[in-house]
């Protein structure tokens, strides 16, 4: 009797032991999807659908106000005839160029800097100073610099003029607008940079240093042949990141130049938002939108493909 | 601390969790009205929205407005949208965004740029009411100059009553004026004795001073120099119909035979020779630095700058001399005059009015807000300071501009009454892109030599067909 009840309570021990198992692993299976739930919600209603929207809106005309009317191919064929949207797209490609290798050769420069050559508590400082500049928004930080690089009465023009520098016109020739757009995005933006390059140089181990040292490097050359070499991964994950941000420049050109003078600052997103916004061609934004995305893409894809030849793993 | 006598760990992960979902649930509850927008005005009631441009604020200061209707309209429930933007241009925006969500507002307070946007697309014809309400309108009309109604005339129907506008008159410094030797200019002054003036007080101050300072837009840019010019850089046209209107309210002004349906501009203009000639001017006074390069950006930017003594002339409306008294400049400080001749002395102006929405749950009651917004008593409760210029002519007399100054403030009105030509800023329904059109081509127009100018104008004719071409 006692062996058959201790069998029958083992049995249903084992039984109920087994059946928490299955309760914890089927709780394993659904708690992941339940932690990852709000972002795949929010990721699909607020990235996907909007990219699908607009994927599709770029195939219809659409004023907001009347119902859609289904054009084919027509926006695309319009916008690449359009002769602002390609002095835009070339704009962008200029502005990138010579903004990423900006913000990029600064960052690099004060990381190296500010990593070897000051102590400890003035890094921090630094770390956080070059950084500031990021949490702004670019709107305001704009308006500032508007009236600072104003022609007559800026102080930019005001400070050059103790050293003998005429009046510069920065915000209204082709030229000085696309400077200061320029400047502005770079001082704004190489924090983001100057802090990935802080935290590679922070992963190369000083041994390394040392056996170049033992082997006669010095100087620039340590860093020509070490520094470089072993931040090429960190290298290109800032470029991936600051040439897709720079593709979609819009902000500081916005409200510095409204994209002028002529269609000097005009950028590819500055023409989607006025597509969109100011003369109500969805459509045509959206064909914008997505020759966009497609450069964006490629010219990712290519970093990507380059970057076998001249990144090294440690 | 509660960590050290172990009253923490008394809370168990469970009880923590249902708090963490109390709270949530909460939370969303407390912030329901504004998850689901049922705390903007007027949505989810009967109340007669009404959009505005300005802060919220502005949509404050019209509660004394809102409290006066109430009284003799207390069926009706009003409430006020403030919204904020940059300019005209993207509160439109912010508008049609609202028209697209499916929650527009019943009336918008819109100015000339989106009139005729609005008029196509948006907003309800009055005439029916206007011929309804005729006895009551008349005294309205009989105190509104009709150039400022034949700026919301569209096809032959008014889509707006004028609450307030600004013409484009030249603000000048006084005591500028007086250091270069000078009197107030004539008011028959020309585009040849506004270039002497700005070089007179360019030789009496060489530094830290700018003669001249005029912005890169619509209004009061380069439009008004077209204007004066007697061209434009859209080719200017007036549509039939409208005698309903004129016959009822109009019949005995003298300019009566001037008025139309509404203004056309369908085409560009900006290959007119005299389109050139007028750039070719103000490329001359960049050039020999009486003048600078047009920024883009509103006047109101200017006014510390106008105010602190820095800033010999700008053109400007009305609505400076309220920003010039808040900023410390004395009556005396500042006046203004009317803008130069040239071939004319037609000015450049802007209106603005409420208009009802297509879409308005009660166009009767929305008729209502407009015919008491445009009421004496509403108007003087809108407009206690020179802000802006009232439509109304009665208005603009001494007592507004007490202790504020400009000492010819009766420059403001006259514009109209003198000068029965002067029009609206040209804005067709595809005004954004137009809008677009013509500053893109202004900096480059008048900061180089005469081939850049040339060029930077057929630019802008180039960019003004495919911006008239565009559906609206």
């Amino acid at each position: 009797m006692s062996t058959a009840t201790t069998g029958m309570s083992t049995k249903r021990r084992n039984g109920a032991a087994a059946k928490i198992e299955t309760t914890r692993k089927q709780r394993q299976r659904w708690l992941p999807w339940a932690f990852l739930a709000p972002t795949i919600l929010g990721m699909g209603l607020f990235t996907l659908v909007p990219i699908v929207a607009s994927l599709v809106l770029a195939f219809f005309r659409w004023d907001i106000i009347s119902a859609p009317s289904f054009v084919g191919f027509d926006n695309f064929a319009e916008v690449v005839q359009d002769p602002t949207v390609r002095v835009s797209f070339l704009n962008t490609i200029m502005f990138v160029v010579v903004a990423v290798a900006l913000q990029l050769g600064l960052a690099l420069a004060l990381a190296i800097m500010v990593q070897e050559k000051l102590p400890a508590w003035l890094r921090v400082f630094f770390r956080s100073a070059f950084f500031f500049p990021l949490i702004l928004s670019a709107a305001s930080v704009s308006i500032f610099m508007r009236y600072l690089f104003n022609e007559q009465f800026g102080v930019v023009n005001w400070l050059l003029s103790f050293v003998g520098i005429p009046a510069v016109p920065w915000l209204t020739t082709p030229a000085g607008s696309a400077a200061v757009v320029i400047l502005v995005y770079v001082w704004q933006n190489f924090g983001f940079s100057f802090l990935l390059f802080i935290g590679g140089l922070a992963s190369i181990p000083t041994e390394t240093y040392e056996a170049a040292s033992i082997d006669g490097a010095t100087g620039w050359r340590k860093h020509l042949h070490v520094t470089l070499p072993l931040l090429s991964p960190t290298t290109l994950v800032a470029s991936v990141m600051a040439i897709i941000n720079a593709l979609q420049v819009f902000d500081q050109p916005y409200v510095l130049t409204r994209g002028g003078p002529g269609d000097s600052t005009r950028t590819a997103v500055m023409v989607i938002f006025e597509s969109a916004f100011q003369r109500l061609e969805f459509g045509q934004a959206s064909a914008i939108g997505v020759i966009l995305t497609l450069i964006i893409m490629a010219i990712t894809a290519a970093q990507f493909r380059l970057s076998k030849r001249f990144v090294f793993y440690q | 601390m509660p960590g050290s006598n172990g009253k923490l760990r008394e809370i168990s992960r469970r009880t923590a969790l249902g708090a963490l979902g109390a709270g949530i649930v909460g939370a969303t509850v407390a912030s329901w009205p504004r998850l689901t927008g049922m705390d903007i005005p007027g949505r989810g009631d009967n109340s007669l929205s009404i959009a505005i441009l300005g802060t919220a604020a502005d949509a404050a200061a019209r509660q004394r407005v809102i409290d006066a209707f109430a009284k003799v309209h207390p069926e009706i429930k009003v409430k006020v949208q403030a919204i904020q933007a940059a300019d005209w241009k993207d509160f439109f925006t912010k508008i049609l965004t609202m028209v697209a969500a499916g929650t527009p507002p019943d009336v918008v307070y819109v100015a000339t740029e989106g009139a005729q946007l609005f008029a196509e697309k948006l907003a309800h014809p009055l005439d029916e009411y206007l011929r309804r309400d005729a006895a009551d309108m008349k005294e309205y009309f009989a105190d509104v100059h009709p150039s400022l109604v034949e700026a919301f005339m569209y096809k032959g129907s008014l889509f707006q009553l004028p609450i307030d506008w600004n013409a484009a008159n030249m603000y000048y410094n006084t005591s500028a004026l007086q250091q270069a030797g000078l009197e107030r200019p004539a008011d028959g002054w020309t585009q040849v004795d506004f270039r002497n003036t700005l070089a007179a007080m360019r030789k009496a101050r060489p530094q830290d001073f700018t003669p001249y300072y005029w912005t890169n837009r619509l209004f009061g840019g380069v439009v008004p120099w077209l204007y004066a010019n007697d061209t434009s850089f859209l080719k200017e046209s007036k549509s039939t119909g409208g005698e309903w209107l004129w016959d009822s309210f109009y019949a005995q002004d003298p300019s009566r035979g001037l008025r139309s349906g509404g203004y056309q501009w369908l085409e560009p203009n900006a290959d007119d020779p005299r389109v050139y000639e007028s750039f070719d001017y103000l490329r001359g006074l960049v050039k020999d630095g009486l003048g600078v390069r047009p920024e883009e950006g509103g006047g109101n930017s200017l006014v510390g700058l106008f105010a602190s003594n820095r800033i010999g002339m700008t053109p400007a409306g009305g609505y400076w001399v309220e920003g010039l008294h808040e900023a410390g400049m004395k009556e005396d400080g500042f006046d203004v005059q009317f803008f130069p001749r040239w071939r004319t002395q037609r000015h450049q102006f802007g209106t603005a009015g409420y208009a009802i929405m297509k879409t308005a749950k009660d166009k009767d009651a929305a008729w209502e807000w407009l015919k008491f917004a445009s009421s004496l008593e509403a108007m003087r409760l809108v407009f206690p300071t020179p802000n802006t210029t009232p439509a109304r002519r009665s208005m603009v007399n001494e007592q507004l501009y007490a202790g504020r100054g400009p000492t010819h403030w009766k420059v403001f009105y006259d514009t109209l009454d003198k000068f029965p030509t002067t029009g609206p800023i040209p804005a067709p329904p595809q005004q954004a892109a137009v809008e677009t059109a013509l500053m893109k081509n202004v900096s480059l127009a008048v900061s180089g030599d005469e081939r850049q100018l040339k060029q930077a104008l057929d630019s802008m004719q180039r960019d003004l067909e495919i911006a008239l071409r565009r559906q609206a």
